[in-house]
This record gives C-alpha cells, structure tokens and sequence, in this order.
C-alpha cells in the first residue's frame, strides 16, 4: 500500500521530467534532422490486369521526371515514392490510399486510371483527411468538375475535353445523322455526353438515330458495327477506352466499316492502341489526344521522348507525359510553397505554370484542372513506318476545349 | 430510335451468321471446359487462363515466323499444343493429387491457379496490348445479305463445324474417347476393368485444355490480346456449360448457339440494352431446365 502512495506521487514528477528531457532533446538537435524527411508521394494506381499497361507508362513517366528533379532535390529534401497495386478495384483503391496516409505518412496522391476509384479516393480520403490528390490518367470530368473540391487536381485531360474536342471538330463537318456507340461504363457515357452536348450546342440540326452499349473489354464488335451500318447513320462517336479501343480498331478494319462511314474515336490516334495493330489499323479515322511523342515536333518534346526512350527502350504514351507534368508540378509547388505543408502547397499549386514536352501548361485556379491542348488528327500510315499515326494533326487549345470556370462553378452548385 | 429501319430479313439472317460465328469461338472453348467437367468432376476456373495463353502463345509463334500467313497457320496448330504441354505439367503436378477432394476445394485450386497464370503471363509477356493479323485471305470482308461479314469470321463458320465433327468421330470412334465417356458417367466401373483412370484423367485434362488453347488461337486475330482476357471469357464459359448440361460437349455447342446468337439479335433489337440479352436467356433456361438443355452427366 505504501509503495503504490510513493509511486502515485512519484508519477507526476516523472511525467513532468520526461517531458523536460524530450523538449531539451529537441531544442539540442539540429533543426536539419527534421528537414532529413524526404518529401513522399503515394502512388495509387492499376499494375496488374490490361490497365496495367497505361499505370506502367505513367510511374515511368514520373520516375524519368524525378530522377531529373532529384538531382537538385526540393527544398533540401528529395521526393521518394512509394506505389501500391489498386487492381482496377475501387475498395482496393480506398484501403490503399488510407494506408498510404495513415502508415506512410505520404504528402500527397497521385493515381489512378480509374475513375471510379480516383472520385472515391477524392471523396473519402483526400477532401476527408486534407491530403492533396492528383490523378494522372483517370478520365471523368466530374472529378475535377461537380465533385471537385480543394484537395483534388487532375494532371490529365478528361472526358469533358475530349468530348468537346469531338464535338467542336465535328460541328465543322456536313454530318448530321450520328450513332453514339461505346463501353458501358462511367468513361463511356461521359465521353458520349460531353461530345453530344457540345456538338448538339455548336450545331443544333444534327440527330442521333441510335446507341449502342457494350461491356468494356467485349470481345466480339462486329454485331454492334453490323447493326449500325444497317441504320446508315452519316457519322459515327465511338466512345471505347483501354482493350476495347484495339478491339474496335480491329473490328472496323475486318468490317471496312472506315470506308463507309466517317469515325470519331478519342484516343483513336493514341500510340498504345495503333503500334500492337501494326499495318492492320484502319487508316482514315478520326481521333483526339493531349500527347504524341511526334508531336508537337519541338525541341522540349524531342528531348523528353529521346530521355524516355534512353530510360524504357521505348517512346512514352500519355500516361507517362501525365506523369512526368505531375512530378513537376509537385516539385514546383513545394518549391514555391516553401514548406511541406499540404495547405501551403495546394495554394502553390493553383493557377502555376510549368514548362513541359507540350509547351506551358497551367493548373487552373478555378477547378485544379490542367489546361492542355487537344491535338486532333487523322490516322494514316506513313511510308517507312510499320504502324499507323496520326496526321493532318489540328491544334484546339485548352481554352478551346475546356469548359469554363463559371460552368464549373454551376456544375458544382448541383 | 426507328427500330424498324434496321430489322429486316437479310439484317436478321446477317447478324444470325455473326452470332453463329461468335458462337464458334464459345463452342471450341466450352466443349474442352464441359468435356474436364464431365470426365474429371473438375470445374477448371483456370481454363480461361489456358485460353488467354493459347492466344499470348499465338502472338508469339507467329511474330516469331514473321507475322504472315504461314505464320498464323503454324500458331494455330502449335498454340494449342504449348497450352496442353502446360496443363499436362500441372495435372501431372498438381491437379492428380487432387480429383478426390470435393468439388469446393476443387473450385478454390483452380481459382488460385487461374491468378498464378495471370501473373505467369504477365511475367512473360509484359502488360502490353498485343495484337496478330489473319492471313492475307481472311482480311476484310465480304458481302453477304446486303451487310459486310468479315472474311475471318466465314473461316470461323467452316472450322466451328470441324472441331464439332472431330469431337463426335473422337469421342464415338476411338478407344480412348469411348473410355474417356464411360469415364464421364462411371469411373469407378472403368477402374475395376483394369484401365488405368489416372493416364485417362491425364489425357482428358490435356484435351480439354488443348481446346482452350484452340480457342485462344482462333480468337486472336479478332481482338486485343491482353492480360484479362482470361477473365471476360471463364464467366460465359461457366453459364454456357451450365445452360447446356454440365459436362455435355454437345450441351456446350447447344448452349454457344443460345449464347452467340442472343447477344447477336440483341444487339439488333434493342442495341443500348444489349448486353442483357444472353444473360437474359440464361435465367430463361434456367428456369426452365434447371439441369440445362440437354443431359447433365453430373
């Protein structure tokens, strides 16, 4: 009984010392223990399944972006990473994340081609927890656009730039039947709306006499191209994204569906779908992308793609231009907010310019957009190349593309 | 939508054809899937990644050989035979230590193999989309009812019918086929007359698996070759065997046509709801013939 008294008025003391000592410690460490933490970025993103590809290509991207950044480091410290494996899931997306916050400690998100998954991660764990989020391949407008919010950026085009680069470049053209065709899925239908809105509002005549929806991924397309060439529509959106954009490709080549009807696929002119069909890509389609790593042909491009190439034995796609401008734009915005602190570093990153492979490019103030640039083109093999590019390539800039910020500002008043 | 526009008789014969040739493709991976199921109680999860493999081998034979027409034949001939020398190492590995364990630790295994394959092929062929041509004679199309019909998807028309004659002349003609049938409905029985089941049950698993590589190979030139292949085909795999009959190759050929040629009208009929169409048809069936069209020889 005795000795549990003495220790209970010992307890105090003993508290008050062991503070004592842990305040003297730190005040006798240098202040440059502290700064020894390195800056880490939490990498959420798909390595296993066929979007395994496109999450490849991005880390490749940022990795290139930060073996550059680190030689010179940010604010003292170097930026490390540390990637875990979503799956395609969102659940899977939403435990990774969280522990990615919790146990690493990380400063910021970055990831992922999921659109379902990066609004979840948005929604549940950056907005929630004050984390800085930037997604770099998923494609939803409403990300940045109705369920954007302080904590979440996009560092990627999105479907309501594609869309409304279809829709501008189609507006332009004598086309007034249309048959919207696509995945089932949040992508496809946002892709379908964007387009449709903004060619319906630029060109009020034209009619949609039909749809047709198929499960990503869907192996066999000739039935759906069957019955749309049966309705003889005078143009066609295709709204298909990852595996299904090789299966469509293939599928409009086996049919000659391109030399009976003109097509619009975005990301028909992309890389990752043209060089596996080689010579068998159908020549003549029409297709939207933020990045080719032919073009613009300057010099900044050239030197990115000739890196990349030297780094990965192959030339970048656009995940991994999206995740090279992301690792700059963190580097900068750090550098510019002074501190690792997230507040700080989000209000740097607002509305900052950076140099990058496209020319400057600017995080939008307004909704945490990327403005980028859309490059129209037509797909068409070259002599001497053994796939099929894109041509007769048409700039649209960002502001062209890009809904305004009082749109924004609307949409998110819904 | 004018629904009317597009539903005409050669628009119901076209999409008919196509239906019978996607039919093709499901009938020559089903019939190996029924054909394990009937004979070895087995229900292989892990066939779609012997599909996905059969294709992946394709790819690589015929860019090995330079990607032209020979190219293509030869995969097709040496796809599936790199598939059955896979599976025969894990029946012989694996799988023969198992057949007497029930049917949900069955299903566990094959399930975990099905994503050791995954990763497998992942490891071997990357992340990549890949993609290999028909030959030259099989490219475009030709026109038939009025709608242009791809030349590949004929050849699948020819060879569906093929692979149906060959699995009757086998499974009724030669000595193996007959034991591997009597097999099907009485193991015990073929045991007790002095044939040794385990080479049986090795050579039913090899051929069954040797189908989905066929599969696989026919499949290739007609979409992205890809990691998640396995995925899109086992679930349809698995509803057609069981509308079918289980463990009935001809249940697997009755249940491909239902399958090919529903999602074929229903992609006519009412295009943005197509995807339920065959779905639609199984839980018809199902409720219908609760063991499937025709006899389950569980």
């Amino acid at each position: 009984m005795v000795k549990k008294k003495e220790m209970r008025r010992s307890f105090p003391i003993i508290s008050v010392a062991l503070i004592g000592c842990l305040l003297a410690i730190s005040f006798v460490l240098p202040p440059g223990s502290a700064q020894a933490r390195n800056i880490k970025v939490g990498i959420i993103d798909c390595y296993s399944g066929p979007a395994a590809v496109y999450g490849k290509d991005a880390l490749n991207g940022f990795k290139l972006a930060l073996s550059e950044i680190n030689k010179e480091g940010v604010l003292g410290r170097k930026i490390e990473w540390t990637k875990r494996d979503t799956k395609f899931k969102v659940d899977i997306a939403l435990n990774m994340a969280k522990e990615l916050v919790m146990r690493e400690d990380v400063d910021v998100i970055v990831g992922t081609i999921n659109s379902g998954a990066a609004m979840a991660v948005s929604a549940a764990i950056a907005k929630k927890e004050k984390v800085p989020f930037i997604t770099w391949i998923s494609k939803s407008e409403r990300i940045t656009g109705e369920k954007g919010h302080r904590y979440v950026f996009s560092c990627g085009e999105n479907t309501a730039m594609g869309g409304k680069a279809g829709g501008v470049a189609l507006s332009k053209r004598p086309y007034v039947k249309y048959w919207i065709a696509g995945d089932d899925y949040e992508y496809g239908h946002a892709l379908a709306n964007a387009a449709w809105r903004n060619l319906k509002a630029l060109k009020p005549d034209v009619k949609l006499i039909g749809e047709s929806w198929w499960k990503p991924g869907e192996p066999d397309l000739i039935p759906y191209i069957t019955a749309i060439l049966a309705a003889k529509p005078d143009a066609v959106i295709f709204c298909t994204g990852g595996r299904s954009m090789t299966n469509i490709m293939k599928a409009v080549k086996a049919t000659g569906m391109e030399k009976k009807v003109p097509i619009w696929i975005h990301t028909a002119t992309d890389h990752a779908v043209l060089k596996p069909l080689g010579a068998e890509a159908p020549e003549g389609v029409l297709g939207t992308m933020d990045y080719h790593f032919y073009y613009p042909d300057t010099k900044a491009n050239k030197e990115f793609v000739k890196k990349f190439v030297a780094a990965y034995g192959g030339p970048p796609g656009f995940p991994a231009f999206h995740g090279y401008i992301t690792a700059y734009f963190i580097a900068e915005a750090f550098k510019k907010a002074g501190s690792v602190d997230k507040e700080k570093f989000i209000d740097a990153l607002e509305g900052m310019k950076i140099e990058s492979p496209v020319g400057e490019i600017e995080m939008r103030q307004c909704d945490h957009q990327v403005v980028l640039p859309m490059f129209l083109g037509v797909t068409k093999r070259e002599v001497g190349k053994n796939f099929v590019i894109s041509t007769d390539i048409v700039t649209l800039t960002g502001d062209e593309v890009m809904p305004t910020c009082d749109e924004i500002k609307k949409a998110r008043k819904k | 939508m004018d629904l009317g526009q597009t539903i005409t008789i050669p628009a119901l014969c076209s999409h008919l054809l196509v239906g019978l040739s996607r039919a093709m493709i499901l009938f020559v991976v089903t019939s190996g899937m029924s054909f394990v199921l009937g004979v070895l109680r087995v229900p292989n999860v892990a066939h779609g990644s012997l599909y996905m493999i059969g294709a992946f081998s394709a790819f690589s034979i015929s860019t090995l050989l330079g990607g032209g027409s020979t190219g293509f034949l030869v995969a097709l001939v040496l796809a599936p035979l790199v598939v059955a020398l896979v599976s025969l190492i894990a029946e012989r590995s694996l799988f023969c230590h198992l057949y007497e364990r029930e049917h949900l630790m069955l299903l566990l295994f094959t399930f975990a193999l099905m994503l050791i394959l995954g990763d497998l092929v992942k490891m071997v062929w990357g992340p990549d989309y890949r993609s290999i041509m028909a030959p030259e004679l099989l490219r475009g199309s030709a026109t038939v009812f009025g709608a242009p019909f791809p030349r590949y998807n004929l050849f699948l028309l020819i060879i569906g019918p093929l692979v149906a004659i060959g699995l009757w002349l086998f499974s009724n003609k030669t000595k193996i086929g007959k034991i591997a049938r009597a097999a099907a409905v009485d193991r015990e029985m073929v045991g007790a007359i002095g044939i040794n089941v385990s080479r049986v049950f090795a050579f039913a698993f090899v051929f069954g698996c040797f189908l989905a590589g066929l599969g696989g190979a026919l499949v290739s030139p007609m979409v992205s070759i890809t990691i998640g292949m396995d995925h899109d085909i086992v679930m349809d795999a698995f509803l057609i065997v069981t509308i079918g009959g289980l463990g009935n190759m001809w249940g697997a050929l009755v249940g491909s046509l239902i399958f090919g040629i529903t999602q074929s009208f229903g992609v006519l009929l009412l295009p943005q709801f197509a995807i339920v169409f065959p779905y639609l048809a199984v839980v018809v069936i199902l409720i219908w013939r609760p063991t499937g069209m025709l006899k389950s020889v569980w």
